[in-house]
């Protein structure tokens, strides 16, 4: 997308020097009207954007959460300023700051609120949901190997918001077993 | 008669008083243009200001410059500031300092109206400068999502300012918008067809008729959630069912058409300028205009993309995402437009141009960025960072600030009669091009690199360090050169030098007069036949002055001038303006006692203010009246036309009609936040439903009925030369019947503090009950102007004024009273 | 005033569908209307409300191209023309998704 998008503004910007080149004022418009309007101005915008849009809608229903077997559920609700996680195959746990989540299994991650709005984002893992009170939203995630995450909060929330940070431990199967039975600590 | 003499008798017509008291006084569209531009400009600075501490306090990490308290506050206002009191009024003020002139006329619709969108928008402003001066500006950020902002998250007054400041100076930008559509569709030159029309008034019609549907639905969130913060109605409260979203939409139903209002003005300087420094004419007229036209319905399709995070399924997302990417056509349309033109003629490097180029570049790379946020996977990795920062200042500076400068550079002659002589505006426009780029590129990487916007600190481990301190070292840069731009603006001001007239050799009529501008802009006006009228006929300034056109003749010491019909500029009726005045500073300072006893909650002084209000505003529209038919005024050329009060749809009408097309979006908005409450909102149904009474629907119903009905026979009445008085009266009865039934829903809501039910339904009945009154205080001014012999068969503009209000009133009191009894009837 | 009202009349009819559509959506996905919420009826009903759109556009696309409709100035017939044209593509490529993705997920 970069790469187009730096050779789009790369076209745009050689069209516009070599307008200072010297030349004859041109009269007449209609011609002028087809390739300028018509073909760079209604054409190749047109063609550009459709394929783009089509990529990016394709992209996104793959990302979308879908109804399957294997779905770890867990519950994350922020307050100002943080997170408590809950884990339904373990309904006694919660945790604090510290979200465990099983490596290579889909997760689903229930983000509500106690206050305010919210953002839960873990940029390496996806991308951002709000939690919003009163409504319940689920973000599908999946870490295809162990290990520690950054998260943030991504909408500002007044004073706190800065610090409003949290981390995503993704166990193997043999850590996620010992986790969900209250043995990690 | 000489021109000489023309123009002193023409001067001592239309001058404002003398000095300072002027400004007060004043009600000229030349004045009052530049107070615009100088005000805007000011804040301009402030904000400005704002954006050097933010980059300060984010040069280093665990920055100790501001604490978290005070930074929400610099940032918020920064945004603030620069959206709704730079941006809005500075197209404002070049509108209204440029469209007559560009039209060919010698003022707009409504010069006391001009007037009081003035003060509002200084006395507004300055409520907001003054909370920052004590430390309780708002701090929520621009968008001001609740619940953060609402009273239990935020109790102080911070947010309070916020509403209520900003609804005060967006009424100054309803009454611009107003003003600008009736200008541009009535106050031309004769023979100004459509297409004849120079590109900027299109955009500046285009912009208007945007702010006019995008901005009610930011006022109506605000008196939402004001009330909410003062008295408690739950509309954005989810246990009491509230939904915060609401907000959401309602805020971006405004302010996605905000960024094309703010562009499309620019654009239109774009068109204008540069087709002049490329010596040519702009290429694609008719698609230029077409294009404007989609890209302000598009823009109005698009709010959700700024919502792709709030969980809103794909599909729901993927409408936005389609029009966020074709709303891009349109635009890149007019890029090539603009570059075909450059192709066409022989582009010269002057200062305009320059700033022109720095568009270009800018703008071109604000809107990839913008489609690449449009694709909602990206999107959803992007949203809230530094990255959108900079994206969005890309767009703004590039498309707006930009064009600015070079519309300013453009017509700095006409405003001071002089020449430019210096180097140094070359100099200061390479500073803030390369100091932009410089902050903004390093903003995308930072922000790629995952720096949330609206932090105050950072930690060194975060690994952002250099790249904020190059960002903050680069806005240095650009404030230095926008200094540099001040300041050779005031040495332009202040060495007399002086320059010839039109010197870009424009085609446009604004140029056909003496700089600076006179009073009065045209000694007479010109009939048009071309685009170019210059062009066309390069001694027309001469001949204008000369006395050649319309209205020629100074007399009576009116202020007059030519309304033509809006498709062939044909001559369609003559205008006298009312002249200098107090009234509209008075009126305003009386609003802004009404929205401090709201912000102070001094709640006795709010009907003090209101009746204060339809006091002035009764003598506002009395002063218009006359007491004998005006006769057909020759108004040269041959031609005799009726006197402006003496039309079926006189500018009062047309005022009206668009005034009402901002009401009908507000209530529009109304109704969608009670469908979307109802539906969408958790929390529902409400503990207890309304009970709903046949009497009081019979009532009203039967009132809303009547009502349009009677006025109807009054006119017809009143054209016979029959007695239209027992009609208005009976009108006016229908009215109060309306009202009272408005009124019985609000006493008999269900107790609107424990949900948004009863809340919503308050203050539908309240919309009601304030409609009626402002209806019925029209009628009794009818019936009062009958009583005094104000009207006749001829002067019979006031009454479809009247029923243009008395129809809308009892349309939407219909809606109100349906929307609230009918499901209770329903069974 | 009817030159101006021809002009806008078709990009404000697509705004009209477009927002119509998007809030049948919200209301199809919403699980308090639940058996709908989701099912193929609720993909139905967009699917209806896209054609109806369509032809909507088409009829008014119809109305002003026909030779004694549009305005006789030549310039006022052009911006009419187009913005005609503005209105039926944008709803083709705005609400296209409601074929092509899945529905409330
Ligand atoms: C004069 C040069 C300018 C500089 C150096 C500048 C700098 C900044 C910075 C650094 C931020 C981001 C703060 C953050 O959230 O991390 C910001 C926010 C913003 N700026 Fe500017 N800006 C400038 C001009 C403008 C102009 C001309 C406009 C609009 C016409 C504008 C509108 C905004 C808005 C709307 C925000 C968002 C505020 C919020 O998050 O609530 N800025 N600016
Ligand atoms: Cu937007």
């Amino acid at each position: 997308m970069l790469i187009g998008a730096a050779g789009i503004f790369g076209l745009v910007m050689v069209l516009v020097g070599l307008a200072f080149r010297r030349k004859d004022t041109i009269d007449g418009d209609g011609q002028q009207v087809r390739l300028w309007i018509i073909g760079f101005g209604l054409v190749f915008p047109a063609l550009v954007l459709g394929a783009l849009l089509l990529y990016g809608l394709t992209i996104g229903e793959r990302l979308s959460p879908r109804a399957g077997a294997n779905v770890v559920q867990v519950t994350a609700e922020a307050r100002r300023w943080e997170w408590r996680f809950t884990y339904s195959d373990a309904p006694a746990l919660e945790t604090t700051g510290v979200l465990h989540i099983p490596a290579g299994l889909p997760v689903d991650i229930a983000i509500t609120t106690a206050d305010v709005i919210h953002s839960f984002w873990v940029p390496r893992l996806a991308g951002k949901l709000d939690a919003i009170p009163g409504h319940t939203n689920t973000l599908r995630l999946e870490a295809d190997r162990p290990g520690t995450f950054q998260g943030v909060s991504a909408e500002f929330s007044g004073a706190g918001y800065d610090a409003f940070a949290f981390r995503v431990i993704a166990h193997d199967k043999a850590a996620w077993a010992a986790f969900l039975q209250g043995q990690l600590e | 008669m000489k021109a000489l003499e023309r123009h002193r008798k023409l001067t001592a017509i239309w001058a404002s008083e003398e000095g300072f008291k002027g400004w007060f006084s004043t009600v000229n569209h030349n004045d009052l243009g530049r107070m615009f531009l100088f005000t805007a400009f000011i804040f301009f600075i402030i904000g400005g200001l704002l954006a050097m501490l933010i980059r300060v306090q984010l040069a280093t990490p665990h920055s100790a410059f501001a604490g978290p308290e005070i930074y929400n506050q610099i940032f918020t206002m920064h945004g603030t500031v620069m959206m709704f009191l730079f941006a809005i009024p500075t197209f404002e003020g070049l509108a209204i300092y440029l469209l007559p002139k560009m039209l060919g006329s010698r003022d707009l619709a409504f010069p006391r109206l001009t007037a009081y969108g003035f003060w509002c928008y200084a006395f507004g402003g300055s409520m907001l400068i003054v909370a920052m001066l004590f430390g309780i500006a708002p701090d929520g950020g621009w968008f001001m999502y609740p619940p953060l902002t609402s009273a239990i998250h935020s109790p102080g007054i911070n947010t309070d300012f916020w509403l209520i400041g900003i609804t005060f100076v967006e009424i100054s930008a309803i009454a611009a918008a107003v003003e600008i559509t009736v200008s541009v569709l009535k106050y031309r030159a004769p023979g100004m067809s459509l297409d004849k029309m120079p590109i900027f008034a299109w955009y500046a019609l285009i912009t208007a008729l945007m702010i006019l549907t995008g901005f009610p639905p930011l006022i109506l969130g605000s008196v939402l959630l004001e009330l909410e913060r003062a008295f408690g109605l739950p509309f954005f409260q989810a246990d009491l069912g509230g939904d915060s979203l609401l907000w959401q939409h309602l805020f971006w139903l405004f302010g996605h058409p905000e960024v094309y209002i703010i562009f499309l003005p620019a654009a239109g300087v774009i068109s204008t300028v540069l087709p002049v420094m490329c010596r040519t004419t702009l290429l694609g007229y008719g698609w230029i205009v077409s294009a404007a036209v989609a890209l302000a319905f598009l823009s109005f399709g698009l709010w959700v993309h700024h919502m792709f995070t709030t969980g809103i399924p794909h599909m729901g997302l993927a409408f936005f995402s389609a029009a966020s990417t074709l709303v891009a056509v349109p635009t890149g349309l007019q890029i090539f437009a603009w570059i075909g033109t450059m192709w066409k003629g022989r582009p010269e490097m002057h200062l305009p141009m320059l700033h022109i180029l720095g568009f270009f570049f800018t703008f071109v790379i604000g809107g990839l960025t913008g489609v690449m946020v449009a694709v909602v996977p990206f999107d959803w990795q992007a949203h809230d960072t530094a990255f959108i920062t900079a994206h969005l200042h890309y767009v703004l500076f590039g498309g707006f600030v930009f064009p600015i400068f070079a519309g300013i550079y453009y017509w700095l002659p006409h405003f001071t009669g002089q020449k430019r002589f210096f180097y140094l505006g070359q100099l200061a426009f390479a500073l803030v091009f390369i100091g932009f780029h410089v902050t903004f590129l390093a903003m995308h990487w930072v922000g790629l690199l995952g720096q949330r916007r609206r932090i105050s600190s950072y930690a060194p481990e975060d690994g952002w360090t250099a790249i904020n301190l190059i960002s903050s070292v680069g806005s240095f840069i650009l404030a230095i050169g926008i200094a540099l731009i001040l300041i050779d603006v005031l040495l332009h001001i202040f060495t007399a030098h002086r320059g010839r007239r039109n010197p870009w050799n424009a085609p446009s009529l604004e140029w056909a007069m003496i700089t600076p501008a006179p009073a009065y802009t045209f000694a007479s006006l010109p009939h048009i036949t071309r685009r170019d009228p210059l062009h066309a006929e390069p001694d027309l300034a001469v001949r204008l002055a000369r006395g050649e056109g319309y209205l020629g003749t100074p007399r009576n010491n009116w202020r007059e001038t030519l309304c033509v019909d809006i498709a062939s500029g044909k001559p369609e009726m003559h205008v006298i303006y009312p002249t200098n005045t107090r009234l509209p500073i008075v009126m305003s300072a009386v609003t802004g006692l009404f929205f401090l006893s709201l912000l102070l909650k001094f709640y006795w002084t709010v009907p003090l203010a209101l009746a204060g209000v339809a006091f002035l505003a009764w003598r506002w529209v009395w002063r218009l009246g006359h007491g004998h038919d005006p006769e057909m005024q020759p108004c040269g050329h041959g031609i005799s036309l009726p006197n402006a009060a003496t039309v079926e749809r006189s500018p009062g009408w047309w005022g009206s009609a668009f005034l009402l097309t901002a009401n009908a979006t507000f209530f529009a908005a109304l109704l969608f936040g009670f469908v979307f409450l109802w539906t969408v909102a958790p929390g529902w149904p409400p503990p207890e439903w309304f009970a709903p009474s046949v009497t009081e629907l019979g009532t009203g119903v039967i009132g809303a009925l009547v009502a349009p009905l009677a006025l109807g026979h009054a006119i017809r009445v009143n054209r016979q030369g029959g007695a239209p008085f027992p009609s208005v009266i009976i009108a006016l009865l229908g009215i109060v019947a309306l009202g009272l039934a408005c009124g019985a829903l609000m006493w008999r809501a269900p107790a609107p503090t424990d949900h948004a039910y009863g809340a919503t339904l308050l203050v539908l009945g309240g919309y009601g009950v304030f409609h009626a009154t402002v209806a019925a205080l029209m009628g009794g001014f009818l019936a009062a102007q009958i009583r005094q012999g104000y009207t006749s068969a001829t002067r019979r503009a006031a009454f479809a004024i009247v029923r243009l209000w008395i129809t809308y009133t009892s349309l939407t009191g219909l809606f109100i009273l349906l929307a609230a009894h009918l499901p209770g009837l329903i069974p | 005033m009817t030159v101006i009202l021809r002009i806008l009349i078709a990009p404000l009819v697509w705004l009209v569908c477009f927002s119509a559509v998007y809030g049948l959506h919200a209301l199809a996905c919403d699980s308090a209307f639940g058996a709908f919420a989701g099912s193929s009826t609720a993909r139905i009903v967009l699917l209806v409300a896209f054609v109806l759109a369509l032809a909507l556009q088409l009829a008014i696309f119809w109305y002003l191209h026909r030779p004694n409709q549009a305005a006789p100035a030549g310039f006022l017939r052009f911006v009419t023309r187009a913005s005609a044209w503005t209105g039926l593509v944008a709803t083709i490529w705005t609400l296209f998704p409601v074929v092509a993705l899945s529905t409330c997920t």
